[in-house]
């Protein structure tokens, strides 16, 4: 893999900040990877990242260190907010301070505040990889995710790719409809409306010339999709309890649900799941969560292995 | 100028040194004051006086308001700022009676006057050392937070002034 100026010390902050041929590149060495897995371990040896959870993680933050590990770097930081510095009232600008006074070479933060990330990449000049700020964005996602349909179906163009759940507030779903609009997909987002993509996320996708749509009730498109992407609807969430009763059997994937759906659809996740996706399409051709999830470690250490220069 | 006008002109006298905001639609002074946030000037700076002066006659507008600041310049990105709501509006500046008018312009970018209207965006964080940035979206006349994204009218900007 050799140095690649499009990721070469950079911030990975958006989705919006990579084009397409930029995402296939990087696609392309995640599947050099998947060919000689081994290939990329120790590369980046005596190099060291924070990884900096204000919000706790579990699976983002164990594929970043699997990942950073594996590439040899020394990892630093913490998984949760509690026990840290930052439960004592340390703000983000002196964590990321302190740690670059420690020699970290790259920092991977997730955050609860939007804009988090962005204002972290002003606080320092080592790349700041996004790994989710609060309910805005959560790009390294998009690109597992963008990954994962492609290569279920050899190629992104030409798809019908559903987005369902809470794309208000859930910031893989908005990071997907970033990443896709590089892609000729006509999206549909499935939700109700108060829980509908943000004006924000409908700007971009108008100023792109993208053509989505919205719908509330999953049984009027199910049949015209090749991918459902499902994501949790939080009741939290919803202002009017009484409106959650009424929409939640219609956010419940399972085989019913999907009854009329193409044989070829695929349906991703990105986990946790609770009980909006069934447990009985575990075992279904149309079950793609495990596939996309195990993506999640190849592709972020080929991220950092770009952003860090670790070329050979 | 017509004698109307001209009585109505003289319901305030002249101003020697200050700001006479002019061409503000009727009835919308107090947001005006508001934007500029004149109470907090009036209580940090001595000597100024503020008269407003409304649904007076306008040849461009039928009616208008007018804002006049005895004794205090309004910085010009506080102007800039204003003409987002009403983009009519002039500013004149009154130096030793010397009247030189300003027409404010919408600014690309809009830094540390606006809070973010997304209550958990960074820049609404506690003791976090971060100045709020927005873009200004001048088609779609909204304005989207430079950190998270978050997008309001301009027309809702007096909501969103920082005290």
């Amino acid at each position: 893999m050799g140095k690649d100026s499009d990721f070469l010390g950079r911030d990975i902050l958006s989705i919006r900040d990579y084009k397409r041929d930029q995402l296939e590149r990087l696609f392309h060495s995640v599947e050099d990877l998947e060919k000689s897995p081994n290939s990329l371990d120790g590369l980046l040896k005596g190099d060291l990242v924070a990884l900096l959870f204000f919000e706790p993680s579990t699976r983002t933050y164990s594929s970043f260190q699997i990942a950073a590990s594996t590439l040899g770097m020394q990892v630093t930081g913490f998984a949760s907010p509690a026990g840290s510095s930052v439960s004592k009232g340390e703000t983000l600008h002196d964590t990321i301070r302190m740690f670059e006074g420690y020699g970290t070479d790259c920092f991977v933060i997730r955050h609860p505040m939007p804009g988090a990330a962005r204002y972290a990449a002003e606080t320092t000049d080592k790349p700041i990889i996004n790994a989710g700020d609060g309910s805005r964005e959560h790009p390294t996602q998009a690109m597992i995710d963008l990954f994962a349909i492609r290569k279920a179906f050899g190629k992104l163009d030409g798809l019908k790719v559903g987005i369902l759940g809470d794309l208000k507030y859930g910031r893989t779903a908005s990071s997907l409809a970033y990443g896709l609009s590089n892609y000729d997909v006509e999206m549909t987002f499935i939700a109700p409306d108060a829980l509908q993509m943000r004006p924000e996320v409908q700007h971009f996708l108008k100023q792109r010339g993208i053509i989505s749509r919205s719908e509330k009730d999953l049984k009027n498109v199910v049949g015209e999709l090749d991918v459902l992407y499902v994501t949790r609807i939080q009741k939290e969430r919803i202002p009017d309890p009484t409106e959650f009763e009424k929409v939640k059997g219609m956010y419940q994937v399972n085989l019913e649900t999907l009854k009329e759906a193409k044989p070829s659809l695929k349906v991703l996740h990105p986990l946790p799941r609770v009980d909006e996706l069934a447990t009985e399409l575990d075992a279904t051709n149309f079950a793609d969560y495990f596939v996309q999830a195990a993506t999640g470690l190849p592709l972020r250490m080929v991220l950092m292995s770009l952003v860090l220069g670790g070329g050979r | 100028m017509s004698e109307k006008e001209r009585e109505e002109r003289m319901l305030v006298r002249k101003i020697e040194e200050g700001t006479v905001i002019d061409h503000i639609p009727d009835w919308k002074a107090e947001t005006v004051a508001k934007v500029l946030r004149l109470d907090r000037l009036a209580k940090t700076q001595t000597g100024i006086s503020v008269a407003i002066l409304q649904n007076v006659n306008s040849k461009t507008l039928g009616r208008k308001d007018i804002v006049k600041i005895d004794k205090w310049h309004v910085d010009e990105k506080d102007a800039d700022i204003l003409s987002l709501v009403f983009p009519s509006i002039t500013v004149n500046y009154v130096n030793e009676w010397k009247v030189s008018k300003y027409h404010p312009k919408v600014p690309d970018v809009i830094e540390g006057r606006i809070k973010c209207l997304e209550v958990l965006c960074i820049t609404n964080a506690q003791r976090e050392p971060v100045v709020p940035k927005f873009i200004t979206l001048k088609r779609d006349r909204v304005l989207q937070c430079f950190y998270c994204d978050t997008m309001f009218d301009f027309d809702s900007v007096p909501d969103h002034v920082r005290t």
